[in-house]
């Protein structure tokens, strides 16, 4: 699974390629929702803000993005029973977000019990 | 297939899975019948005149939207998900389809096929309406302008729908068939346009109309709908005096001033929307007919 997975995460990086744009993947592994991002040239974040939304668009939290560019959290199933969205905003003025729907979260979860 | 329609399709299907979340998706799709998801009016379009009452067509994007940089939700996410087909238009075209997990196996990117026909843009990034900052990508994205390309998505969209619903082929090859012969009548009218022919447009979107039908148009930045300022205004002069621009198209309605000001440049102006979105009223073949007889009597005129 977690070698699918890297794969995806490739692909995903090398498709998405808008000149110097922020690029935002999360997924969630035994429990954790682990969110990745990288400039589409290829650098990492040094820093930034991540955003955590429920389904009504409401904060659930607010985390620092780590000096490589991700940043982890527990899944807790109440809160990310409607699914998750997550923005990040980089010190450098670039923005974006990923969305993880009930699905994403409800296979993720069921993949790695 | 008006706008109205498709709106209330949209709202219910919209609520009732929301409603039903977070895991039922699969299920409600298969108690209602196949859910097609597409991702702009013209897929919208092609898919129920293929499908017609045998399947639901999910267009989310919500009126007054632009769906090439629409920010969808997680309830319209997770209705995507359910679908059995999620027609992409490609070419860059949806921004969010990056910023999302979709089951690669049911989706149809419907203009893979001519990927070597793409026509490469610059990048540019800007602001304009309540969307915010965009970017155009390096790829013109707006491939149903180009009739003849626009049939090739509906081929492989209608084999992409076979292939989901195979009970449903002759009725899906029967309203190809008629499909494309109305696309065929829209090309047929476009290449009868007085071309070679320079043109400008008040943004980006028609390189493939321009491409197929001998118009070389040059765009401009601006959102019809919004006051334009004098400094654009005098682009605009610089960009007629470079390209010798006779025609100048709107992608939607602007004001009257606006356009009195066009016709002070020299310039016959046109209405000419690209039809992203559903129009307010008619459809997609009766809208373009409608552009396409508009640029015809202006060039006439």
């Amino acid at each position: 699974m977690k070698t699918g997975l890297t794969a995806f995460v490739m692909i995903w990086w090398a498709t998405v390629s808008v000149a110097h744009q922020l690029l935002v993947f999360a997924f969630v592994e035994d429990g954790t929702v682990i969110v990745e991002t990288k400039f589409s040239t290829g650098k990492i974040p040094v820093s930034g803000d991540v955003r955590v939304l429920d389904a009504q668009n409401a904060v659930l939290m607010t985390l620092e993005l780590q000096s490589d560019g991700t940043v982890q959290f527990p899944l807790d199933p109440a809160l990310s029973a409607q699914g998750l969205l997550i923005e990040v905003a980089t010190g450098e003025g670039h923005d974006n977000y990923w969305i993880l729907t009930p699905d994403d979260i409800a296979r993720a979860t069921k993949e790695t019990q | 297939m008006s706008q109205g329609r498709l709106t209330r399709r949209t709202m219910i299907r919209l609520t009732l899975t929301g409603a039903s979340l977070p895991l039922s998706g699969h299920a409600f799709a298969q108690d209602e019948g196949p859910v097609i998801a597409v991702a702009n009016y013209p897929l919208a379009y092609f898919a129920e005149r293929l499908v017609g009452d045998l399947a639901e067509v999910l267009f989310p994007v919500p009126p007054g939207t632009d769906p090439s940089f629409w920010r969808p939700s997680i309830a319209d996410i997770s209705a995507m998900q359910a679908a059995q087909v999620i027609a992409l238009n490609g070419a860059g075209f949806s921004d969010w389809t990056t910023k999302v997990s979709l089951p690669r196996a049911r989706i149809i990117d419907t203009s893979a096929g001519f990927a070597d026909a793409y026509i490469a843009t610059e990048t540019i990034t800007h602001s304009h309406g309540e969307a915010g900052t965009h970017s155009h990508t390096g790829t013109a994205s707006y491939t149903w302008l180009d009739f003849g390309l626009a049939a090739r998505q509906a081929d492989a969209l209608a084999a992409r729908l076979i292939r989901a619903m195979p009970q449903s082929e002759a009725t899906i090859s029967t309203n190809l068939l008629a499909l494309n012969a109305d696309l065929a009548a829209l090309d047929a009218a476009a290449k009868a346009l007085r071309a070679p022919l320079a043109a400008t447009a008040s943004h980006p979107r028609y390189q493939y109309f321009g491409r197929a039908y001998g118009l070389e148009i040059s765009a401009m930045e601006w959102d019809a709908q919004e006051e334009v300022s004098e400094d654009q205004w005098q682009a605009l002069e610089q960009k007629i005096s470079e390209s010798g621009a006779t025609l100048f198209i709107w992608e939607a309605t602007p004001s009257d001033d606006a356009r009195a000001r066009i016709a002070t440049l020299g310039l016959t102006d046109v209405v000419f929307p690209p039809l992203a979105q559903a129009p307010a009223s008619g459809d997609f073949i009766s809208e373009m007919t409608k552009s396409i007889t508009m640029i015809a009597q202006s060039l006439d005129a």
